[in-house]
């Protein structure tokens, strides 16, 4: 269920309700599903939006989720969390999104850039998100997954429906992409500042 | 004193973004503590990624999104679930209509009625046949008469001329004119002798030829 929450009863308690919420959508629950849409709607925004550049796009994956959650919810076994199995409709989703035409491209470093600039991020972030939107979709997914999301690695290979030691590679190899990229971006970024002095 | 198995360095450096994101399960979050306890690479690291959580932590809390709209999702949940209940009235509707063993019947009757006309409806597989005059034919074992008329002999004055001697044109008449005539029924072989030579006698008729047996 993600970071610090997995093993506390607060937690544990949050999980049990999110299952009768999503055995209730299953039965067309309508009440039930916008409880659950309330909860997911930010963090799934949140994610997406890191993914796919296009604010726009971001809304329409996010209803194109949960209404899977709406059609898909008897589906669920309940073999894992309710979470993990919402994120990994949202992992599809995003990969689909960004496999389609240019205007799903991951977000330039300059718009990255600007995108955590507005929201007052400190410059290492700013920095973070541009690195990240060079690093290929699934190493950015594990990324995301663990840094902004808080998943644990267990979560993110049924988020992504891979083997638990490829999810480790995948952050190995974006660990090494990002310590290679991101002092060459704080170099250009230095330069670029001192060309606007 | 701890009661895990020390973690290798390659073991530990991996799992170390999880141990920032305090996901892991109590055994490995306290076996790669351990080791970066001890470890000056994975130490350092450890501060990186703890700096970068915390700028993620802090961006996320001040980060300000949309208030859920779910409107959109709303219109398309309509949909589904107009969609869903139109193929269950329809359902429900069958369902009724089959309540009545009468109206059953009826179902059935109509069904095999609807499929008879379909199969009536059918093109015939069987190609019609075309005959010509030069088409051959194969009449039946018998006696038979080939005749020519005489060109200027019509229609009726042939067909007056086949009653008196009771014959009937089994086949033709051909390319040259040539008629194949049939014995009328009953009619013995010394009558057939006797119509064969009335007829080479007669004017009207210019060739005459007997034939016995499969005429082709």
């Amino acid at each position: 269920m993600g970071r610090k929450n997995s093993k506390s009863d607060a937690a544990r308690q949050a999980a049990a309700s999110e299952h009768s919420l999503l055995a209730a959508v299953a039965r067309r629950d309508r009440a039930a599903f916008s409880e659950l849409y309330r909860t997911y709607q930010p963090r799934l925004h949140g994610y997406l939006r890191r993914m796919v550049a296009n604010v726009v796009i971001v809304e329409e994956v996010v209803d194109d989720v949960m209404f899977v959650v709406w059609t898909d919810a008897k589906k669920f076994r309940g073999n894992s969390a309710v979470s993990s199995w919402i994120f990994g409709i949202a992992y599809r989703k995003a990969l689909t999104a960004l496999r389609k035409e240019g205007r799903y491209q991951a977000p330039l470093v300059s718009q990255a850039g600007e995108h955590a600039a507005a929201e007052g991020a400190p410059a290492d972030l700013e920095l973070l998100h541009a690195g990240l939107a060079q690093l290929s979709a699934d190493h950015r997914q594990v990324v995301e997954l663990t840094y902004f999301c808080g998943y644990s690695y267990q979560e993110i290979a049924e988020i992504a429906q891979c083997p638990v030691n490829t999810v480790k590679t995948r952050m190995f190899h974006a660990r090494r992409r990002l310590k290679l990229l991101l002092p060459q971006l704080a170099g250009e970024a230095g330069e670029q500042n001192r060309d606007h002095a | 004193m701890t009661t895990h198995e020390p973690m290798s360095h390659d073991q530990a450096i991996e799992l170390l973004p999880w141990l920032v994101n305090e996901s892991l399960q109590a055994e490995e979050h306290s076996a790669v503590s351990e080791h970066a306890r001890n470890c000056v690479i994975c130490r350092r690291e450890l501060e990186e990624l703890k700096v970068l959580q915390q700028s993620i932590d802090s961006a996320a809390s001040q980060a300000v999104l949309p208030e859920p709209d779910m409107r959109r999702i709303n219109a398309r949940i309509d949909q589904d679930l107009a969609r869903a209940n139109s193929g269950a009235s329809i359902l429900a509707a069958i369902n009724d209509f089959f309540r009545s063993p009468w109206r059953v019947a009826f179902a059935v009757q109509t069904l095999a009625l609807v499929a008879v006309t379909f199969v009536w409806l059918q093109p015939r597989d069987v190609e019609p046949e075309f005959v010509t005059l030069t088409t051959p034919q194969t009449l039946p074992a018998g006696q038979y008469l080939r005749v020519v008329f005489d060109p200027m002999l019509d229609e009726a004055g042939v067909a007056l001329l086949l009653d008196e001697a009771r014959l009937s044109i089994a086949k033709g008449p051909s390319e040259r004119g040539v008629y194949t005539l049939r014995f009328a029924e009953g009619v013995s072989a010394d009558q057939q002798t006797g119509i064969a030579n009335g007829l080479r006698a007669d004017g009207r008729v210019l060739f005459l030829q007997t034939v016995e047996g499969t005429v082709k």
